[in-house]
């Protein structure tokens, strides 16, 4: 009896040392423009007052912004083959806030089951319509100020657009997984994705104008994996 | 014709026009992608009066001139009710009545379920049988009407089954047209080949009217019919021209293009209409002359 159980004692041990060595690995990089950056359109936002007057020197459209460093951002990185183990989705929501009758932020990944809180900031009203293929469409109504509903996509989709109808440029890009092994690219154009089992996987970096591309990668235990995406013409 | 009976035609002509204009105010939801602005129904927002801002200005304003419609239907229906003895115009207008409601319903249901097609689709087809049975109310309701009995003329047959064909292509291409504009991406090919088939008819209608010297009255109704059906085909070629272009197929749809497709509709709409109207009145004025 006792030997029985420090044998399960000892195989429990064993097993989350195991399980703390392999998902240590990390893939970080970046997604680079090449090329000449497209003249980012502006905004005209004169179909609703309440959202001009929030932008007094106008604002230009969010679908291509290409950083100081010459990268690109807002470009969903995550792992689209490779993994095996079932994922719990977490409780706590992400946010897509409605700020300045733009969305924030533009791209986001979250995992299916996993709450979405939208908020509205504005003073204005907007509607959100989410465009799912995979789990069921939505279209709510937020009329006031302050206002959050929390939502949630069942099944998991690359990529889903939610999209205002009050105010027709404003579109945002959620990428739905059933694992939590996914970034999307800042400032600076980098990424991270840790806490990787070893194994080998294929990538794949996701922008709503310049379209996908994968790479493959092989990573140890402990590994550290670069990968240099490069979008552009 | 008592003041009553002269009422009744003017209030019916008159929402001919409005339905027209209601007609034209959901082509423009449609153009400017904003149907789903207000995603509640039948209250915008949980408000009868939401903030008239971006697509909720197309939206809401469709709904409102909606609503009145639908009580000038209602105001239509008793003055019929008062001024006709004719038993199947009294009929016509509760056809109205019961058709502004299913419209009414099939919009609310359109706007819940996230536009489906074949909802869409159906609204944009009972929405223009309305215009058609309230004009044909217009018509029958007139002088011109009460005053005249078919004449014998030899081909008033003929003319009226070329006519029935004309009116099934037109009814066709409206569903043909609202498949296109609520799935922008298929291909417009069916669209293509029944405006010539249209083209073509209406031609052959108006040469008919030209042609036999009886038919004065239809002459100018014909020549209508060949200049509206004219007009919609570059319409329609410009439709297709700025919605397919490169720069929309992304974007967001420009004033031109909202302008042009809602013309575009709203001319289609006015077409059934005139065909609706001449088809009645061949009917009303000639018929087959006996074999002799
Ligand atoms: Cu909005």
């Amino acid at each position: 009896m006792i030997c029985s159980w420090n044998r399960a004692t000892l195989t429990a041990l064993l097993l989350t040392l195991f399980a703390t060595q392999a998902q240590a690995a990390s893939v970080s990089g970046s997604a680079s423009f090449q090329g000449q950056a497209p003249a980012a359109e502006p905004i005209k936002m004169e179909a609703d007052p309440s959202c001009k007057a929030l932008h007094a020197d106008g604002i230009a459209a969010d679908d291509v912004i290409v950083n100081a460093n010459g990268t690109l951002k807002n470009v969903f990185v995550y792992v689209k083959e490779g993994l095996s183990g079932k994922y719990e989705a977490p409780k706590t929501p992400v946010t897509l806030d409605q700020k300045g009758c733009m969305y924030t932020p533009k791209v986001l990944g979250v995992m299916a089951g996993q709450p979405i809180e939208i908020i509205n900031s504005d003073s204005t009203l907007h509607n959100v319509h989410a465009l799912p293929k995979n789990s069921p469409q939505f279209n709510l109504g937020m009329p006031l100020q302050g206002m959050k509903i929390k939502k949630t996509l069942a099944k998991p989709e690359v990529m889903v657009k939610v999209k205002c109808d009050v105010h027709p440029w404003m579109a945002s890009y959620i990428g739905v997984l059933d694992h939590p092994f996914y970034a999307v690219t800042g400032e600076d154009g980098s990424f991270e994705i840790k806490d990787l089992p070893a194994g080998t996987y294929v990538i794949e970096a996701w922008h709503e104008k310049y379209g996908t591309q994968t790479q493959s990668i092989t990573i140890d235990d402990s590994g550290k994996s670069d990968v240099a995406f490069q979008f552009g013409v | 014709m008592n003041p009553a009976q002269r009422l009744t035609h003017l209030f019916a002509v008159a929402l001919t026009l409005g339905t027209l204009m209601l007609i034209a105010a959901g082509g423009l939801v449609t153009s400017t992608e904003s149907g789903l602005s207000v995603p509640d129904w039948p209250l915008s927002y949980g408000q009868f009066f939401p903030p008239m801002v971006g697509g909720v200005r197309f939206e809401h304003s469709h709904r409102m001139i909606a609503g009145a419609i639908g009580v000038l239907t209602l105001v239509l229906a008793a003055l019929v009710h008062r001024s006709e003895q004719r038993r199947w115009i009294r009929a016509l207008s509760l056809a109205a009545c019961v058709l502004v409601l299913v419209q009414a319903v099939l919009g609310g249901l359109t706007v819940i379920h996230l536009l489906p097609l074949a909802i869409s689709v159906t609204h944009a087809c009972v929405a223009q049988s309305f215009l058609c049975v309230i004009a044909s109310i217009a018509l029958t309701t007139s002088n011109e009407w009460r005053v005249s009995s078919p004449t014998p003329v030899t081909g008033a047959s003929a003319l009226g089954r070329l006519e029935l064909i004309t009116l099934f292509f037109v009814f066709a291409q409206l569903v043909a047209g609202a498949l296109l504009r609520h799935r922008p991406n298929s291909r417009p090919d069916a669209h293509i080949i029944l405006g010539a088939l249209i083209v073509l008819h209406a031609l052959l209608v108006w040469i008919k009217t030209v042609r036999v010297p009886h038919w004065t009255k239809l002459r100018v109704h014909g020549a209508m019919l060949v200049t509206l059906v004219l007009g919609q085909v570059a319409l329609g070629i410009a439709s297709l021209v700025l919605t397919r272009s490169a720069s929309r197929i992304e974007g967001l749809p420009s004033t031109a293009e909202v302008l042009t497709t809602t013309a575009h509709q709203t001319l289609g709409a006015a077409i059934l209409m005139t065909m609706v109207l001449l088809y009645l009145r061949s009917r009303r004025f000639y018929r087959e002359a006996p074999a002799a």
